[in-house]
Order: structure tokens, then sequence, then C-alpha cells
């Protein structure tokens, strides 16, 4: 993929230099921007290998993990920060140690509140749109967990045999 | 001897840790490594879209029925990039320009809960399922949180 994206880039260089050179300045700005969200999931990761085991991952994220996993997947996505790709790792290490794909998903979902941004959203489409549409992405994120985790099931169980 | 018998095991409990601790910044170094050239070539590809793809044309492509204006909403919004807070400016110039608020509300969820360019990155390391599944319920909540959102907000105002 990266071989394909340089070629992209080669091509945009060769017949508009000023976007090829506006667009590697955007990148470069996306990677420095990115740069300590991508740090803090590196020592999540270490953590997530150093101190807690599958079984631990099993009893709060994995099948039986209840409310207790619902409110961890809903808020940790609600509070994480960044860009989503830059979690992917870290979530992909957690869903081989047995996360339910629902919570990834409902994770990944709830990652739209950006709470950073919410006094902007009020400012341009008032506090009722705010308060509903921030409401809607919540129960939205527990739904599509729900049914993630219905069409999902038999690619779980597989994984965890694995 | 006894002040002997009591460090050791504490000594040894301590290589222990150190050792998981290497091991697992190790495992963590392996993990991003591994990803980091395909981490890279999203990277390019959003500085590209983000360089291509400008506000003027995503606005250029709304108009018709509400129905229609949605289904522009939900796709411009997943092929768009950037900081959420464009998606809020974009949605806000949109709607002063007629634009329906349940488009410029599938506009502003989709542009951050789905993402064309990320997609192969999910792919490899969720798998093909996952990632056609999660970004299939995510297409079809982006037209039913609008409407929902749209529809209780008329019901309160």
């Amino acid at each position: 993929m990266l071989a394909g994206v340089a070629v992209l880039y080669l091509l945009t260089f060769i017949f508009d230099p000023e976007v090829g050179k506006k667009a590697l300045i955007t990148s470069g700005g996306i990677l420095r921007m990115i740069a300590p969200v991508l740090l803090v999931v590196f020592f999540l990761i270490a953590l997530l290998h150093a101190s807690i085991n599958t079984k631990y991952i099993a009893g709060y994220l994995g099948k039986g993990s209840g409310v207790k996993g619902w409110i961890i997947a809903l808020g940790g996505g609600i509070l994480s920060h960044g860009p989503a790709y830059v979690w992917y790792p870290m979530l992909s290490e957690m869903r081989r140690e047995g996360a339910r794909d629902g919570l990834v998903t409902a994770f990944f979902y709830t990652r739209s509140i950006k709470l950073p941004w919410l006094p902007l959203m009020v400012s341009y489409f008032g506090l009722l749109f705010t308060v509903w549409l921030t409401f809607f992405v919540i129960v939205g994120a527990w739904l599509q967990g729900i049914l993630a985790d219905r069409l999902l099931s038999v690619d779980s169980a597989e994984r965890l045999r694995q | 001897m006894i002040v002997q018998s009591r460090e050791f095991p504490t000594e040894r409990r301590s290589e222990k840790v150190n050792e998981r601790i290497i091991e697992a910044l190790g495992r963590a170094s392996r993990s991003l490594r591994m990803i980091a050239p395909m981490l890279l070539a999203v990277i390019g590809l959003i500085g590209l879209f983000e360089t291509v793809i400008t506000p003027e044309m995503i606005k250029a492509l709304f108009g018709g029925s509400t129905l229609n204006e949605i289904v522009i909403g939900v796709f411009s919004g997943g092929i768009s990039i950037g900081q959420p807070f464009l998606s809020y400016a974009i949605g806000g110039e949109l709607l002063h320009s007629g634009v329906s608020l349940y488009a410029v509300t599938a506009f502003i969820l989709s542009f951050v809960t789905l993402g064309v360019v990320q997609l192969p990155l999910e792919w490899a390391l969720f798998g093909a399922r996952f990632t056609i599944v999660r970004n299939l319920l995510g297409v079809l909540f982006a037209f039913l949180i609008p409407v929902a959102t749209v529809c209780m907000l008329g019901f309160f105002q």
C-alpha cells in the first residue's frame, strides 16, 4: 500500500508539483499531530502486554462482561483522543486477547463524540441539537455493538479457538 | 543468612518484572513497526485527499430531494478527511445555503465515523468480515441517527 501511495505522490508531483508539495506538507502536519497520541498508544499496548493477561481482558471486555464492558467501551470511545486509525493496533491486540467485536464496534462509534469540540458544535447548531445528536450516537453505538456481536459471533468464536 | 533468604526472592521478582517490562516494550514496538508502513500510507493518502477534495467541491455536490441530500451527506462525509471542526464549519455553511438539517447531520456524522481512506488498515488489522460489518452498520446508522435527531429537535422546539 505504501508503494501505491508513493506512486500516487510521484504522479501528483509530475502533473501538479504544487498540489504534491501541499499534500506532503499536510501529511507531515498530520504525522506531527498524531505522534503524541501514537506514543500514548505504544505505552498502552506495552501495559497491555506487561500487566493485563487474557483472562483480565476476557473478564472486562469479553463475553460475560455485561454492563461493565459496555461502560468501558462507550466511555473509552468518548474519552479517546486523536484519529481512529491510531487506536487500531491497540484495539486489534485487545480483540485478539478476547475483547468482544461488539464492544470494539461501540468504541469506534462513540469516538465520533469529540468532547473538546462540543462547544463549537453548540455554537454552530445549538445546544438542543448537540444534546440529541450526542444521545443518539451513544444509543446508536450500543445498538451497533449488539448487532456486531450477533453478526460476528461465528468469527469471534473461530478467532478465540485459534 | 535470614536477611539474604528474604532479599533473594525480592531481587528475583524485580528481575522478573524488568524482564516482563522489556518484553512488553519489545512486543509493543514490534506491533507498531509492523503497521508503520500502512499507517504512513494512510497518512499520505489523507494528506492527498485533504489537498485535492476541497470544501467547495463538497458543497457543490448537494441538491435535490431531502433523501438524495442525505445520501450525498453520508457519502461525501465518508470520503472527507480532516479535523471534526472542519465538518461543523462545512455543515454550518451548507445549512446557510439551504441544505436540509438531515443531510448536514448525516455529513457531520459520517465525517467522523466513516473513513474510506482508513479501510485498508482496518481490513489488515481486523479482517474483512469485521471491517465490512462495522462499516455497513456505520452507513446504516448515518441514515438513522440524523432522522432521529432532527425529529426529536422538531418535537421539542
